[in-house]
């Protein structure tokens, strides 16, 4: 009996602390709406994080100058993942649990994504990614998933086009720091590449000394590396391999197009060339930037598509709804016309007709070269 | 597995696989000075390391090179790369010795336990690590490029670079310093009569707290001359960087025989050509397991470590 006794108490405390934790997708916010930001605000990745965020954050003081009665509250909410999936683990239940945060813009990135989308779909909050490509993401918040860019499936081709079309004869080097993102981006070059991939190496964040890898480079005679990864690490290993007197073509994905790779790779960043599913505020809207910058926000990479993704929560908030529920059926179900793109998402929360940019680095600057065909 | 590469390039790994362990080589010696004084491992160690890489970052901001600058030619570059390294190992010395001085002394004086000892290290590794992310907005910082670099020779395929031979050299002759320092000074003497006997040395009217400020001030400055070399050679640091290096080092210790200082040395090159012979053969991502399993299989066979831990007079 005893055992019962304890076995039912064990049984309710489980119960009990399922219900407190399981966010209540339908609880009533007795307050302002709120508009949550989630990404890298702090640490090694926090530059875009911080691009981000900044799109959000204009695209809701726009509104709200033009919506001054809407029941909307003028501070993003800012849940900082670090860019870490254990970091983003025990923060998005607090996330979900903030009634009045109504709609989410992030995460970020693909690795925190996996770990907080499946909370985000127990508790109904709508979310739209501006910048996590891993193409598995929508199975992991099945109903909620939305992505304003398009996947590596789409960015890893097209950069294996830009370096083929830099050099007819390119045979490729690939590399990766074993992050989701970076196993995920390397899969879609490979592929693409096919027969002119003559080597691979993988190098663990925390990497720094990349002499092995520099090595195999040189002896497999590519003609140009393809870095999957994040800036940081891209920039201790660009700059170890021009030391190392190679010329070589130096190509990178999106988790590299950022200013502070430059700042830290300085010359050997040189004709380093880049790939994004993203298009440069500036290019989308000179205007929009200007009034952005004398607002006291810089633009960077993906601040188009978060402000995209901000205004998409805010059109549906202007047309009346305003729970999490009624706000994820407007986004799943109605369009947006964004400045990157037309947002309209398929069953999967996939959007379409869009673009992957390519980037060249030229004289310390990160510069457009258009969409590669 | 690549076999070829480490045959065809072999010389070329060799002296880069040299160049990382004279690094790890110099941070191993706080590690294995300070245990064979105290029997303690002194975790904050490799943020005495961290410091020192900002100490240099610092010095040349004193002195106004940017990291725009072109490389410096002649005998300004030779005076800024000195002064630099002086101003790293000062700092990382410093810190050494403020870390002994708080986390350490009292809890010493009170006779803790060894394991409050330890867990103190812990924490002002982890205060130091989290101080130095808000000091530097999480970021990496760049290091100016001081020396051009550039190809001496090239002997059998491998590219002998200027920055490598200096890290080299210099480290060696770090070592044969300290060595000498241990060796035949007076104060030398003192720290191996604590290593080996504390209360006979105490009543043989040694100063212990002289001699244990001394130890972690000597382990400081080599660490603060491993920084300057890492910094020299990989142009970054960030907050987090003492956490690889610190436990490659420590491994190298051990791998010696911790509290032995030319068991700290020879682990340290040891550990740097094992690490880039797998990165080669295995690829980069089996670094950390092959030669870690290498480590275990010769802890199993020697577990004193390759020169073994307390060989009475020969130790430290």
């Amino acid at each position: 009996m005893k055992k019962i006794i304890s076995l039912a108490a064990a049984g309710a405390l489980v119960f009990g602390v399922t219900v407190s934790v399981a966010p209540a997708a339908n609880a009533a916010c007795s307050g302002k709406l709120k508009i949550a930001y989630q990404g890298p605000l702090t640490g090694g990745e926090a530059a875009l994080g911080i691009n981000e965020l900044n799109g959000v954050k204009f695209a809701l003081k726009k509104f709200l100058a033009a919506n001054p009665k809407a029941n909307v509250d003028p501070v993003v909410y800012e849940a900082d993942d670090q860019g870490d999936p254990a970091v983003a683990g025990p923060l998005a239940p607090k996330v979900a649990a903030e009634e009045c945060v109504v709609a989410l813009v992030g995460p970020a990135y693909s690795g925190a994504s996996k770990v907080s989308l499946p909370i985000y779909e127990s508790a109904g909050l709508s979310v739209i990614t501006p910048s996590a490509t891993n193409p598995t993401l929508p199975s992991f918040g099945k109903t909620i998933f939305h992505r304003a860019v398009l996947t590596d499936d789409y960015q890893g081709p097209a950069a294996a086009r830009l370096i083929v079309s830099k050099n007819k004869k390119a045979t490729v080097f690939l590399v990766n720091d074993a992050s989701d993102y970076a196993v995920g981006l390397q899969k879609t070059v490979d592929i693409t590449l096919a027969g002119r991939v003559v080597g691979k190496d993988v190098t663990p964040t925390g990497t720094t000394d990349f002499s092995a890898t520099i090595a195999k480079i040189k002896k497999s005679k590519a003609t140009a590396v393809f870095y999957s990864g994040y800036f940081s690490q891209a920039a201790i290993f660009v700059k170890q391999l021009r030391d190392s007197g190679s010329k070589i073509t130096f190509a990178s994905g999106d988790g590299t197009l950022d200013a502070q790779f430059v700042k830290l790779a300085r010359k050997s960043a040189e004709g380093v060339l880049l790939t994004a599913p993203a298009i440069p505020f500036e290019t989308a809207s000179p205007k929009l930037a200007a009034e952005m910058v004398k607002a006291g926000w810089v633009p960077g990479v993906y601040t188009t598509e978060s402000y995209d993704a901000a205004n998409f929560f805010l059109e549906a908030i202007k047309a009346g709804n305003t729970t999490r529920a009624a706000i994820n059926k407007y986004v799943s179900t109605k369009s947006s016309k964004g400045l990157s793109k037309t947002l309209k998402f398929d069953s999967e929360g996939e959007v379409s007709g869009a673009d992957v940019n390519g980037f060249i680095i030229k004289g310390g600057k990160i510069v457009l070269l258009g969409a590669i065909k | 597995m690549d076999f070829a590469l480490l045959r065809d390039a072999f010389w070329g790994l060799t002296f880069d696989g040299l160049a990382l362990g004279a690094i790890y080589a110099l941070i191993s010696l706080g590690y294995t000075l300070v245990y064979g004084v105290l029997r303690l491992i002194n975790f904050a160690h490799s943020e005495v390391f961290m410091i020192g890489t900002f100490g240099s970052l610092v010095a040349t901001g004193l002195i106004g090179v940017k990291v725009e600058d072109e490389p410096l030619t002649g005998s300004k570059m030779i005076l800024t790369l000195l002064f630099a390294l002086v101003i790293a190992m000062l700092s990382s010395a410093l810190a050494a010795v403020a870390v002994e001085f708080v986390a350490y002394r009292r809890l010493r004086m009170r006779g803790a336990t060894k394991l409050a000892t330890l867990i103190s290290a812990i924490g002002v590794s982890i205060s130091l690590v989290e101080l130095f992310r808000i000091l530097t907005d999480s970021l990496p910082r760049e290091f100016p490029r001081i020396m051009d670099k550039t190809f001496l020779v090239s002997f059998a395929g491998a590219d002998i670079r200027n920055d490598k031979v200096i890290v080299i050299i210099a480290a060696g002759l770090m070592m044969v310093a300290l060595d000498q320092f241990i060796s035949k000074t007076r104060l030398g003497k003192g720290i191996r009569a604590v290593s080996m006997d504390e209360n006979t040395a105490t009543l043989m009217g040694v100063n212990i707290n002289r001699v244990i400020t001394v130890t972690f001030f000597a382990g400081g400055l080599m660490a603060g001359a491993a920084a300057f070399f890492y910094i020299l050679v990989y142009e970054n640091t960030s907050f987090k960087v003492g956490f690889f290096l610190g436990i490659s080092a420590f491994t190298a210790a051990v791998l010696g025989g911790i509290g032995n200082l030319r068991g700290a040395l020879f682990g340290g090159f040891v550990l740097g050509l094992m690490e880039t012979y797998t990165s080669a053969v295995f690829g980069t991502a089996w670094k950390a397991v092959i030669s870690f399993i290498i480590l275990v299989l010769v802890l199993l066979i020697k577990p004193t470590g390759l020169f073994g831990e307390s060989i009475t007079q020969a130790r430290v």
